[in-house]
C-alpha cells in the first residue's frame, strides 16, 4: 500500500520477452499507432489479425526499426531499443538484431544466390566466416527442404521456395523473436501450406512469434495468444479460444464475421 | 540502272580500311572505359541527398543528352583549344568527346537502376542488420549494376556507330579511310556498302547479346 511507484512500471516486469509502451507513430500528419501497449512473454506465438489499414504491418515495421514513431518505448529483454526522444527516434541496434523479420513481398536478393542470400548478414554484420556460414546455412536449408536449391538464383525459385529461403535468411542470425507481415499472401494458394510448415516447425521449437495472417486454419493453429486490432488501436487481446472463438469486443465479432464468415 | 558492281577498288585497299577499324574500336573501347567509369560516378552524384551534388551531374548529363553528338564533337575540336588553350592529342579528344557523351547516357541507365530497386529491399538489409554503407555496397549497386548491363550495351554499341562522327574531324577513323577511299577510288557506293556491313557486324552480335540477357532477366 502507498507506494505509487508499483502501480504503473515503467517498463513490463522482468519477465516479458517484448513490451510495446505507448506507442504513437503516424506518417505525417496521420496518426496510425493510436497508443498501443502489448507485453509478451517469453515462447508466445501472438497472431495479429484486424482489418486493411490497422496499422499491423507498421507496428512490426516499427519494431523493426524501420519506422520513426513519435511517443513510446519498445523494450526487449528488458533493454528499451526503441525509444521516442523529443521527435527523433533512438534505436539500439545491438538488442534490435535478436529480432528477424520476413515480409510479405519477396525480398531475396536478385543478384546473390539461395547460399549468398543466407550468408551475407552472418559474414558481413557479425564476422562469421565464409566457410562456418556456408556449413550453418547448408544444413539449415536441410531441414527447410531446401538442399537442392542451394546454388539457385531467387529468379529460379518458386513463390513458396522465395519465402521459405527468406525464413532461413533471417533465421542464420539466430533471432529471439520472430516477425512474419502476411508472409502468405503473395502465394498461389497450393503453395501456402509449404511456408506455413516451416513456421509450425518453428513454433513447435519455442520460437517466440509475432505474426500478421489472413489464414484462419494457420491463425487458430498457430496462436498462443490473438491480438485484433483496429484504426491503430487494439481492441481485444486474449488465447485464441476467445479473440477467434467467442470474442468479448463487439468489433472483433464483426470483423470475424465479415473477412472469415466465422459466425461467433 | 546498269551500275557494275566492282569491289576490286575496296578488296586491293582493304588494309587501309583495317587500319581505320582498328581506330574505331580502340575508340570504342576506350571512350566504353571512360564511359562506364564517369557514368557511375555520375549516377552516384545524380542520387545523391544533397541538391549541390545533384545539380553539377544533372547539368552534364542533361547538356549532352540535349545537343547533337556531332556539335559535341566539333565543339570539343574547334572551341576548346580556343577557349582554354589546351592542345591535347586528336585521338584523346576524340576519346574524351565520345566517352563524356556515353558518361551521361551511362549514367541515366545507372540511375534508373539504382533506383529501380524496390524499397522492399532496402528493408530486408535494414532487418539483417547490415549498416547503410554496407547496404549500398552489398545490396544496392551490385543489383542496380545487373539490371542496367543491357543498357550499357546498348549505348556502348550506339557509340561505336558515333564514332563515325569524328572522322569529320580528320581522326583516322574507319569512317574517315572511307571518305578518302571513295574519293580516291570513284567507288563510293561499293566502300559504303561494304564499311556499313563492318559496322554492322560488329554490332549485330552485342545487340543479339543484348536481347538474350533481357529474355533472360526475370520479370
Ligand atoms: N509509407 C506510408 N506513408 C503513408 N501512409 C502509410 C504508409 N504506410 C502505410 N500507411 C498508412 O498507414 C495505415 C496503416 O497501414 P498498414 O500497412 O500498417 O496496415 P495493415 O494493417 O498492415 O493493412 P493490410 O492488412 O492491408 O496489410 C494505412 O492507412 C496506410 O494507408
Ligand atoms: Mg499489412
Amino acid at each position: 500500500m502507498g507506494n505509487t511507484m508499483t502501480v504503473a512500471p515503467a517498463q513490463g516486469d522482468g519477465s516479458a520477452l517484448l513490451c510495446v509502451k505507448g506507442l504513437r507513430m503516424g506518417y505525417g500528419p496521420v496518426e496510425v499507432l493510436k497508443g498501443m501497449d502489448i507485453e509478451m512473454k517469453p515462447g508466445e506465438r501472438v497472431v495479429l489479425i484486424g482489418p486493411s489499414g490497422s496499422g499491423k504491418s507498421t507496428l512490426l515495421r516499427v519494431m523493426m526499426g524501420l519506422e520513426q514513431i513519435q511517443h513510446g518505448q519498445i523494450t526487449f529483454g528488458g533493454d528499451p531499443y526503441i525509444t521516442a526522444d523529443k521527435g527523433k527516434t533512438k534505436i539500439d541496434i545491438g538488442v534490435r538484431k535478436k529480432i528477424g523479420m520476413v515480409f510479405q513481398h519477396y525480398t531475396l536478393f536478385p543478384h546473390l544466390s539461395v547460399l549468398g542470400n543466407l550468408i551475407l548478414a552472418p559474414c558481413k554484420v557479425a564476422g562469421e566466416s565464409r566457410s562456418s556460414a556456408s556449413e550453418r546455412a547448408r544444413a539449415l536449408l536441410e531441414r527447410l527442404g531446401l538442399s537442392h536449391r542451394v546454388d539457385a538464383y531467387p529468379a529460379q525459385l518458386s513463390g513458396g521456395q522465395k519465402q521459405r529461403v527468406a525464413i532461413a535468411r533471417a533465421l542464420m542470425l539466430d533471432p529471439k523473436l520472430m516477425l512474419f507481415d502476411e508472409v502468405t499472401s503473395a502465394l498461389d494458394p497450393e503453395l501456402v501450406a509449404e511456408v506455413e510448415q516451416v513456421i509450425l516447425q518453428l513454433a513447435a521449437q519455442n520460437m517466440p512469434m509475432m505474426i500478421v495472417t489472413h489464414d484462419m486454419w494457420f491463425a487458430k493453429n498457430i496462436a498462443s495468444r490473438v491480438i485484433f486490432a483496429a484504426e491503430g488501436r487494439i481492441i481485444e487481446d486474449g488465447p485464441p479460444e476467445q479473440v477467434l472463438g467467442n470474442p468479448r469486443e463487439e468489433r472483433t465479432r464483426e470483423f470475424l464475421e465479415r473477412v472469415f464468415h466465422i459466425k461467433t | 540502272m546498269n551500275y557494275t558492281f566492282d569491289l576490286g577498288a575496296v578488296t586491293r585497299n582493304f588494309d587501309v580500311l583495317l587500319q581505320g577499324l582498328s581506330l574505331t574500336l580502340q575508340l570504342t573501347i576506350a571512350a566504353n572505359i571512360v564511359g562506364l567509369i564517369l557514368g557511375f560516378l555520375l549516377a552516384l552524384m545524380l542520387v545523391s541527398r544533397f541538391a549541390l551534388v545533384r545539380g553539377p551531374a544533372t547539368a552534364f548529363v542533361e547538356f549532352f543528352r540535349c545537343t547533337p553528338a556531332l556539335i559535341q564533337i566539333v565543339w570539343f575540336f574547334y572551341c576548346v583549344p580556343m577557349l582554354f588553350n589546351v592542345f591535347i592529342g586528336s585521338i584523346t579528344m576524340a576519346v574524351l568527346a565520345l566517352g563524356l557523351n556515353l558518361a551521361a547516357f551511362n549514367a541515366e541507365a545507372y540511375r534508373a537502376a539504382i533506383q529501380a530497386v524496390p524499397r522492399e529491399h532496402e528493408d530486408a538489409g535494414i532487418a539483417l542488420g547490415l549498416s547503410p554503407l554496407q547496404r549500398v555496397l552489398y545490396i544496392i549497386l551490385p543489383s542496380a549494376i545487373r539490371a542496367s548491363v543491357p543498357v550499357l550495351l546498348t549505348n556502348g554499341i550506339g557509340i561505336l556507330q558515333q564514332s563515325a562522327l569524328v572522322s569529320i574531324v580528320a581522326v583516322p577513323d574507319l569512317m574517315y579511310e572511307a571518305k578518302t577511299l571513295a574519293t580516291e577510288t570513284y567507288r563510293p557506293i561499293e566502300t559504303f556498302t561494304i564499311v556499313a556491313l563492318m559496322y554492322f557486324a560488329i554490332s549485330l552480335p552485342v545487340s543479339q547479346l543484348v536481347g538474350w540477357l533481357e529474355r533472360r532477366r526475370p520479370a
